[in-house]
């Protein structure tokens, strides 16, 4: 970089699809508050991998604390809220969508009171997956006690390398013994026809989701990771209703019209990385002008892949979602990891890797298992580990990571 | 005949380097950075100036590396730090890179590429900052900590990765009578440990930054991990002399 003859660079061209996403995302959020305010239909809260088929299928409007957590971390929020959660005894060690979630509702402030709330949507029942972590029974519990409604949990194994017949069907059977409690809550009865609607449709939507994604294999990537983190929102909060198909249908047009255009989600795309870990929610719009100074393109991530639930089957609704939820990356075996990430590394033509060290959350950091070191001595692939975090500011050193990164695409060209 | 200047404009010191014209490094200086970072490295520029005709623009890397109001052309310091110590030592090497914030490991290849990088954890173990924050609770000042070190008789261990905690595991050991040179060489000794533990390191080692050359029985700890291993003259000076040289 210099101070003389700057160069005029290119702006990024931001994707027309926002208005639709935005719209999208606004009436999904005003279908909750109708929830909240009249009572017409029940409220249940779900972890983002969880059963959320089965609770649309059951007329429940249905809400996503994570979604939540990543509101406050992408708001720049989060470091206002997690010490009071702390505060209250949670470790700052532990999952930050959870220590801000918690902060914020314990003070009793939510991104939602711009859209009309008062709160966050009260639930009438809580519904969790420990597929991808034990923290989210941890966090689910607190409203479950706070509000006085039951709570659910489906207990996956951690590491599995085989999706065996054992692993499905006692997920499955696990699916099927919510039906009865869910019942109790729901205004109406299960209904399989119902069930299998919604999940035919969550597939068709992560289908749609992971073609928009694929779509960044093309040169220059017509989309990027930055990009996909905000898009990503219908597949995470709308999955198993048509809503979320509609949306990828726009977003995917878009991006097959800018293949044909050869217009690039960054402008003079020269390096290709793949992104291991989760956003640093705090720092979406800094660091995608950053890699696009930098002349590169974030094209695929561990995060964004990790919703494409495409063995979603109607015909065989439980144990298709058994083995949708339990393929999820963050809940394979080491081995499994690996092979999953080599394959988008080289689907995906990528040139470096970067591991997102997330303070609290491990799990999402395979980094800390030593993957870096095991992908790299078979793909030959370089790579550079960033410390941060999800949502807390204070695990992260702006200056340090630039300069990592900058030396980064550097050592990517060449030096 | 003009000279250039390559300045590291890092987070407690800047350096300068003054390079002719046939790329040989003529003269460093170093200043405490402060809070403008312009302000210390004209203090460089005008030292150098007294004597030399400079060449604009200047070469810059570190925190503050575009920073400067004058012409200048910005580096990455882990870029110019290679570029330096290959230029020195022409064969493929480790880096290990000890500064007042960062300490840094480099793996350079026998084309004098950087084949792998990392920095250390955002804390300030393992570095120059720890040094100055203990010295600071113990009312020594870093000078005298070399000294200290060489009459060191047992190898105490500092287990703390937060500089607040080891001070208290300091504590600790006053309380229980260990000697100041024990307690010194246990600080020494936890930089190196938060070093090693950066990666593994199986080639020749060539330490760097300021801390190495203000504490050279860091150094001599070092030694007893890695036979092969130089601290070169001026290692505080590499990255901004790399930078100069990076631009040729």
């Amino acid at each position: 970089m210099s101070n003389q003859n700057m160069q005029t660079r290119e702006e990024i061209i931001k994707l027309q699809s926002v208005q639709a996403l935005r719209q999208t995302m606004d009436d999904y959020f005003s279908r909750l508050k109708d929830a909240t305010e009249t009572g017409r239909k029940k409220i249940a809260w779900c972890t983002s991998v969880g059963p959320a088929e089965l609770l649309y299928s059951m007329g429940f409007e249905v809400y996503f604390p994570e979604n939540h957590g990543a509101m406050l971390g992408a708001g720049k929020n989060a470091d206002k809220y997690i010490p009071t959660a702390v505060a209250h005894g949670y470790s700052p060690e532990i999952c930050s969508y959870l220590t801000s979630d918690i902060g914020a509702f314990i003070q009793n402030e939510t991104p939602l009171q711009k859209m009309g709330f008062k709160s966050v949507p009260k639930p009438d029942i809580l519904v969790y997956n420990t597929n991808q972590c034990r923290e989210v029974g941890d966090w689910f519990s607190f409203y479950a006690k706070h509000f006085n409604v039951p709570v659910l949990g489906i207990y996956t194994p951690l590491g599995i390398n085989e999706l065996s017949a054992v692993v499905i069907d006692n997920i499955s059977k696990q699916l099927q013994a919510l039906v009865p409690e869910l019942e109790k809550i729901a205004d109406q009865k299960f209904d399989i026809d119902k069930f299998r609607e919604a999940v035919n449709l969550s597939h068709d939507g992560c289908v749609l989701w992971r073609e928009v994604l694929e779509t960044a294999m093309h040169k220059p990537a017509p989309i990027n990771f930055f990009d996909a983190a905000i898009h990503m929102g219908p597949i995470v909060v709308m999955r198993g209703t048509q809503y979320a198909i509609d949306y990828y249908k726009i977003l995917k047009d878009e991006l097959e019209n800018r293949i044909e255009n050869h217009i690039g989600a960054v402008p003079q795309e020269k390096h290709r990385i793949y992104w291991e870990g989760m956003p640093l929610w705090f720092k979406l719009s800094s660091m995608a002008k950053l890699f696009a100074k930098l002349d590169s393109c974030i094209v695929a991530s561990t995060y964004c892949n990790s919703w494409v639930f495409d063995d979603l089957d109607g015909n065989d609704p439980f144990n298709s979602s058994a083995l949708a939820y339990s393929k999820l990356f963050i809940v394979r075996s080491a081995d499994a990891k690996q092979e999953v990430l080599e394959q988008l590394m080289s689907d995906f033509s990528v040139d470096g890797i970067i591991y997102h060290e997330a303070k609290t959350c491990p799990r999402n950091s395979n980094n800390c298992f030593g993957m870096q070191s095991r992908a790299n001595s078979n793909n030959k692939i370089p790579y550079l580990e960033l410390n941060g975090d999800l949502n807390d500011p204070r695990c992260y050193s702006e200056e340090q990571s630039v300069i990592a990164i900058e030396t980064f695409i550097q050592q990517l060209a060449g030096n | 005949m003009k000279y250039k200047i390559g300045i590291d404009l890092g987070s407690s010191y800047t350096k300068g380097a003054l390079v002719d014209e046939n790329n040989k490094l003529i003269e460093v200086r170093c200043v405490k950075t402060g809070y403008d970072f312009n302000r210390a490295a004209n203090k460089i520029i005008d030292e150098f100036k007294v004597n030399y005709e400079i060449q604009d623009p200047v070469f810059t890397c570190g925190y503050g590396r575009d920073q400067l109001k004058i012409p200048f052309i910005s580096n990455s310091e882990i870029i110019a730090l290679s570029k330096a110590v290959f230029d020195l030592y022409k064969r493929k090497c480790s880096v290990v890179d000890i500064g007042g914030q960062d300490t840094k490991y480099i793996k350079i290849n026998d084309q004098g590429q950087v084949d792998k990088f990392k920095m250390n954890r955002k804390c300030a173990a393992g570095t120059g900052s720890f040094i100055e924050e203990i010295a600071y609770r113990l009312d020594i000042s870093t000078e005298e900590f070399n000294d200290f070190a060489k009459q060191a008789t047992e190898e105490v261990k500092i287990n703390s990765f937060c500089t607040v905690f080891a001070i208290s595991e300091i504590i600790g050991m006053i309380k229980n009578g260990t000697s100041l040179p024990n307690i010194i060489i246990g600080i020494y000794n936890s930089i190196v440990s938060r070093c090693v533990e950066m990666s593994p390191i199986e080639d020749f080692l060539v330490l760097s930054g300021g801390v190495p050359p203000r504490h050279p029985m860091i150094v001599e700890q070092f030694k007893k991990i890695f036979h092969n291993l130089e601290n070169p003259e001026n290692s505080q000076f590499l990255a901004a002399y790399g930078c100069v040289l990076l631009n040729n």
